[in-house]
Parts: C-alpha cells; sequence; structure tokens
C-alpha cells in the first residue's frame, strides 16, 4: 500500500512535469509537483519506500537506492532501511516497494530450486519466473556477493595463486598445507565444500569449523585458506586475496533491484535512475563500501551519499 | 499454623536446621526407579531412529546423518563434558578446601569474585576472545572454556559442604587427637561428600549443554550437527542435534546420581 501518489505535493499542475517526463511515460502525472530539484523530477510527488536486509551490503545498496530516487524528486521513507530478515515477504505484502536481492537466493530460497539444475543465464531464468509472481527484477549489478576462496595476499604472491585452479595444483603439490577455514553452512552445502572439492578434484587436508565472524581473523594462522563472501569488507581489512572461480563452480549472486511490477508500471523511471548506478557497482566498489561500514565504522548513509556523489549520480 | 512435619515424628525446632544443612539427603533408590530413566532413554532414540528412517534425506541431511558423523560427534561431546568436568573437580575441589582455611579469609572474596565472573561471562564469548585474541581453538580451548563456565557451582558447594559440618564433630576429632590434615579428610571430606557430588552433578550437566558451542571453534561436538542443522536450514538435522544432546545430559545426569548413591559415605 506504499504506492501513494503525493496527496500533499499536489501544488501545481503537471504542465511541467508532462514536459519532463514525455521520454519516460510516466503514468504518476496524477502527483505533480512544481519543478525538479538540483537532480531533476522524474519521480516528483512518488512516496517510495525501500527495504534491506538485516546486513550492510544490503543497506548500502538500499541507501543508494533511497538516495537516487529522493534526487530524481522521490519522497522516500526511510523507516525500511534500518533492514529486516523478512524483506521479501514484506515486499510481496506491499509494506515496502523494492530491496535488493540476489540472482541466487531468488533461484533457490525464493523459487525453491536447488544448485544442481542452474541455468546458463541465472538472472534471465530468475527474472522469468519470478514475473508470474509480479516481482520485477531490474538488470543485475557486476557485484557478486558468492562464495570464495581466499588466502592472505602474502601467501597469494608467495605461491603466485591466483585462481582456485592454482590452488588446487598448490594442495596436490603440498598436502600438508591445504587447511581450510570455514562455517558450517558451506561445509554442508553441496554449492560450497564438498562441490568445490569434486569440481576441482581435490581435497583440502583439513577443514577447521569455525564460526564464520571467526573465519576470516584465522586466515594465515590457523589455516592457509578460507571461506570467504567475495564482496565483504573484511577481505580488505585482514589483506586477503579473493581466489578467482576459474571454473565457474560458485552459483552466482549479483544483486539486482527488485519490485512489484505495479510499482514499475506506475514509476518506470526507476529503472532508467537505476540502470547506470547498477552497472556501476563492481565488486570493487561495493567491498570498499562495505569495509567502509563494517570495519571503518562509518554509516551505511555516508557512504552511499559519498559514492554516489564520486561517481556522479547526484548531478 | 502447620509446619513442615519432621522425619518419623521428630520435634520440628530439631529437625528444621538439620534438613536444612543436608539438602542432598533423600532415600536409596527403588530398582524400578533405577530402570525408568535408561528406559525412556531409550524409546526416545528408538523413537528418534525410527523418524530419521522414515524422512527422505537429501544430500545436505546425509551429510550429517549418518552413522560414523553421528558416532564421532557423539564421540566428541562426551570427551568435551568429561575432560572439563575432569579438570573442574581437579580445579574446584583443592580450591573449596583451600577457601575455607581459616587463613585464607582476607582473599576469599577475590578468588570467589574470579569464579564468578567465569560463570557470568557467556562461553561463546570465551571461545570467540581465545580464537580472535590468543588464537586459541580446538578441543584444548573448548577445554578451558568449559572449566572456566563449570568451576562456580562445583567451588561453592564444596565451601559450602565443608562449612555445613557440625564444629561440635570437629571439635570432638581434634580432641581425639587427630591432626588437622586428618580432621579434614577422615571428617570434612566425607560429611562434605554429597554436597560436593551435587556440584559436579551440575556441572556436568552445564558442560554437556556449554561443549554444543564448541562446533564454533573446531572443537566438534554434537553442536556441529545442530549448528549444520540451522544454518542449512534442514529440521531433521536440528532435531537429531537437538534430541541426541538432551538424551546425552539426561543420560550422564542419571549416572551422575547413581555415583552420588554410590560414594555417599554410610550413614549419610
Amino acid at each position: 500500500m506504499n504506492v501513494r501518489t503525493g496527496k500533499a505535493s499536489v501544488v501545481a499542475v503537471g504542465g511541467v512535469l508532462a514536459l519532463l517526463l514525455s521520454a519516460c511515460g510516466d503514468d504518476a502525472g496524477s502527483g505533480g509537483g512544481g519543478g525538479g530539484g538540483e537532480g531533476g523530477a522524474e519521480l516528483e510527488g512518488a512516496e517510495l519506500t525501500v527495504g534491506a536486509k538485516e546486513f550492510a551490503e544490503s543497506k548500502i545498496l538500499a541507501q543508494i537506492t533511497a538516495q537516487a530516487l529522493e534526487n530524481a524528486g522521490a519522497t522516500v521513507d526511510d523507516a525500511s532501511l534500518s533492514g529486516s530478515a523478512t524483506v521479501r515477504e514484506a515486499l510481496e505484502a506491499g509494506e515496502i516497494d523494492m530491496y535488493w536481492e540476489y540472482t541466487g537466493t531468488g533461484w533457490v530460497n525464493i523459487l525453491g530450486n536447488t544448485t544442481t539444475d542452474l541455468p546458463e543465464d541465472l538472472f534471465a531464468a530468475v527474472a522469468e519466473a519470478d514475473a508470474e509472481n509480479d516481482i520485477a527484477w531490474l538488470p543485475a549489478a557486476p557485484m557478486n556477493d558468492t562464495y570464495r576462496i581466499a588466502v592472505t595476499t602474502e601467501f597469494a604472491e608467495e605461491n603466485s595463486l591466483s585462481t582456485m585452479s592454482d590452488a588446487a595444483e598448490y594442495i596436490a603439490d603440498n598436502p600438508d598445507d591445504g587447511t581450510v577455514c570455514a562455517a558450517s553452512e558451506f561445509i554442508q552445502r553441496d554449492d560450497g565444500l564438498p562441490g568445490l572439492q569434486k569440481a576441482y578434484s581435490f581435497e583440502f587436508s583439513e577443514v577447521v569449523e569455525l564460526d564464520l565472524g571467526l573465519v576470516y581473523t584465522q586466515v594465515g594462522d590457523t589455516c592457509n585458506f578460507a571461506e570467504v563472501f567475495s564482496t565483504d569488507g573484511r577481505i580488505l581489512a585482514n589483506e586477503l586475496t579473493v581466489l578467482e572461480d576459474d571454473l565457474e563452480f560458485f552459483v552466482d549472486y549479483n544483486a539486482a533491484l527488485t519490485l512489484r511490477q505495479e510499482t514499475l508500471d506506475e514509476f518506470p523511471a526507476i529503472a532508467e535512475i537505476m540502470a547506470p548506478i547498477s552497472e556501476a557497482l563492481t565488486d570493487e566498489e561495493i567491498t570498499a563500501m562495505n569495509a567502509a561500514v563494517d570495519v571503518d565504522g562509518e554509516t551505511e548513509e555516508d557512504v552511499a551519499a559519498q559514492w554516489l556523489e564520486d561517481n556522479g549520480f547526484l548531478g | 499454623m502447620t509446619q513442615t512435619e519432621g522425619e518419623s515424628g521428630a520435634p520440628d525446632l530439631a529437625t528444621a536446621p538439620a534438613a536444612a544443612m543436608a539438602p542432598v539427603r533423600r532415600e536409596r533408590r527403588t530398582l524400578g526407579s533405577y530402570l525408568f530413566m535408561p528406559t525412556f532413554l531409550a524409546l526416545v532414540l528408538i523413537g528418534l531412529y525410527l523418524y530419521v528412517q522414515s524422512q527422505e534425506l537429501d544430500s545436505i541431511e546425509q551429510r550429517s546423518l549418518n552413522a560414523s558423523n553421528v558416532g564421532k560427534a557423539i564421540w566428541e561431546h562426551v570427551q568435551l563434558a568429561a575432560v572439563s568436568t575432569f579438570f573442574v573437580i581437579l580445579i574446584a575441589v583443592p580450591l573449596g578446601v583451600f577457601l575455607t582455611r581459616p587463613f585464607t579469609r582476607s582473599f576469599r572474596g577475590v578468588l570467589l569474585t574470579i569464579a564468578n565472573i567465569g560463570q557470568a561471562v557467556p562461553t561463546i564469548g570465551v571461545f570467540a576472545l581465545f580464537a580472535v585474541a590468543f588464537l586459541f581453538l580446538g578441543f584444548p580451548a573448548a577445554i578451558v572454556g568449559l572449566v572456566a563456565y563449570a568451576v562456580l557451582p562445583v567451588l561453592r558447594n564444596t565451601m559450602v559442604g565443608l562449612e555445613q559440618v557440625d564444629e561440635n564433630i570437629l571439635e570432638a576429632g581434634r580432641g581425639m587427637g587427630i591432626s588437622k590434615f586428618g580432621v579434614l579428610t577422615r571428617i570434612e571430606l566425607p560429611l562434605a561428600v554429597p554436597i560436593i557430588l551435587a556440584g559436579v552433578r551440575t556441572a556436568l550437566i552445564i558442560n554437556v549443554g556449554a561443549a554444543t558451542l564448541a562446533a564454533y571453534i573446531n572443537a566438534g561436538g554434537l553442536g556441529r550437527i545442530l549448528i549444520a542443522g540451522l544454518s542449512t536450514n534442514r529440521l531433521t538435522v536440528q532435531i537429531v542435534g537437538a534430541v541426541l544432546t538432551a538424551v546425552l545430559a539426561l543420560l550422564i545426569d542419571y549416572l551422575a546420581g547413581i555415583a552420588e548413591d554410590v560414594l555417599r559415605p554410610k550413614g549419610l
């Protein structure tokens, strides 16, 4: 019920708006508003709610989205930006209008598939299947927050490791040095440790099972290799090198903005505003932002604003 | 006003303090009561086995719920609980004796506070601290964490057990020419055994429960199964981990109860 077209903001008749929006074919014109601010007014009068999951990356993405939409004239309710575990349910129920979801989560958790029947183009398959639920997926960002194996940068340079194939070869040659730190879920999942070892035909010499939070601090001490999430800020903080998944074993978790189809139909400008932003969200960019929040303690709001500013999206 | 009835109609005034001093005193159990708990636990295990057999297990569940993995987890768990309780007794009983000697009165409070802190700090916090600050992981780290957590009940009960011994009995012992050490080993400790054992039993149960957290620092145990079930959202695996932990705790409590009966000095 959050797709409200501005009640209070029916100040001016939509003449200006019609000019501005002629390219967008926006049918939200009824909300009309007087003139664009600094950034333009494609979404003048729109009242939107952006949700997030309860971790930094999701909240940063939500902040980026909220600020970009506000810059385009929309009013964004910040109550939901703090994150919740039931964000998908909230989207379906209409309590929020959009949030960033991951393609892998969409395929496995939302659509109920397994990782053994992965389609060639995961994003296209997920977007198509979820359309039946009236949920639209905007084109996915290049950032891919998925499982990876990492080593300390020092260890990577010493042994010239850059890909998983290098690592498999190294472990075959040095069977005693193939210790891996990992959390329970990664150890158990088919698309985690068991499948990885099968795909690259090698076996870690020892699996050290730890809480995920401890894994990042133990690399280079308790174990040479570690399970990490590829865009985690602690990769930078602990000077780790993420090994490239050269056989493309791990499932892709590209982030994409999901919203109800009716919201997109009402405000098609959202897709146009978000397209260049989404495209700019690479692993490097989001990892640096995650580190700024998780390691340096900055707020998601400031980090998102800074990034939008630096990349010229608020111009 | 109805007062609590004294045993065998003895006057209330005489029995009240005695009952307060010997809280663990109870009748020897009958054969039937000895058989109840093992029978109950066996039925629970059979029920669990049949439940798991009736489920179609996917690859993730099979990875956790196979005989060798479950057996290994149980064995690791028993080791964690047994070794940690062994060290708890080794530390807490002598310390309890020491702290009830008159000359230790001045620093008794400090040591008790330390034992209190050990129990107040969450075990998972101790584990994380060891891992992050000292890179201390695995079985030894788990034992240190569990010992710190379970020292207090044994220490407290040892002290209470020794302090509740009637001063007149000690006086009589000394009057008979028994040395200070003899009074401790031949009168005080035997009289304190039931209360000390009650503390040990508490420590064992605490350790069986807290040992599930050891899986977070590579020390294995039934927590490994429980956490695998939770992290992959597999209900069957969670149930197996939880039920096995509960059965183990009840079984160990049952065995400790028998040990209490056997080890309690005759005539108490």
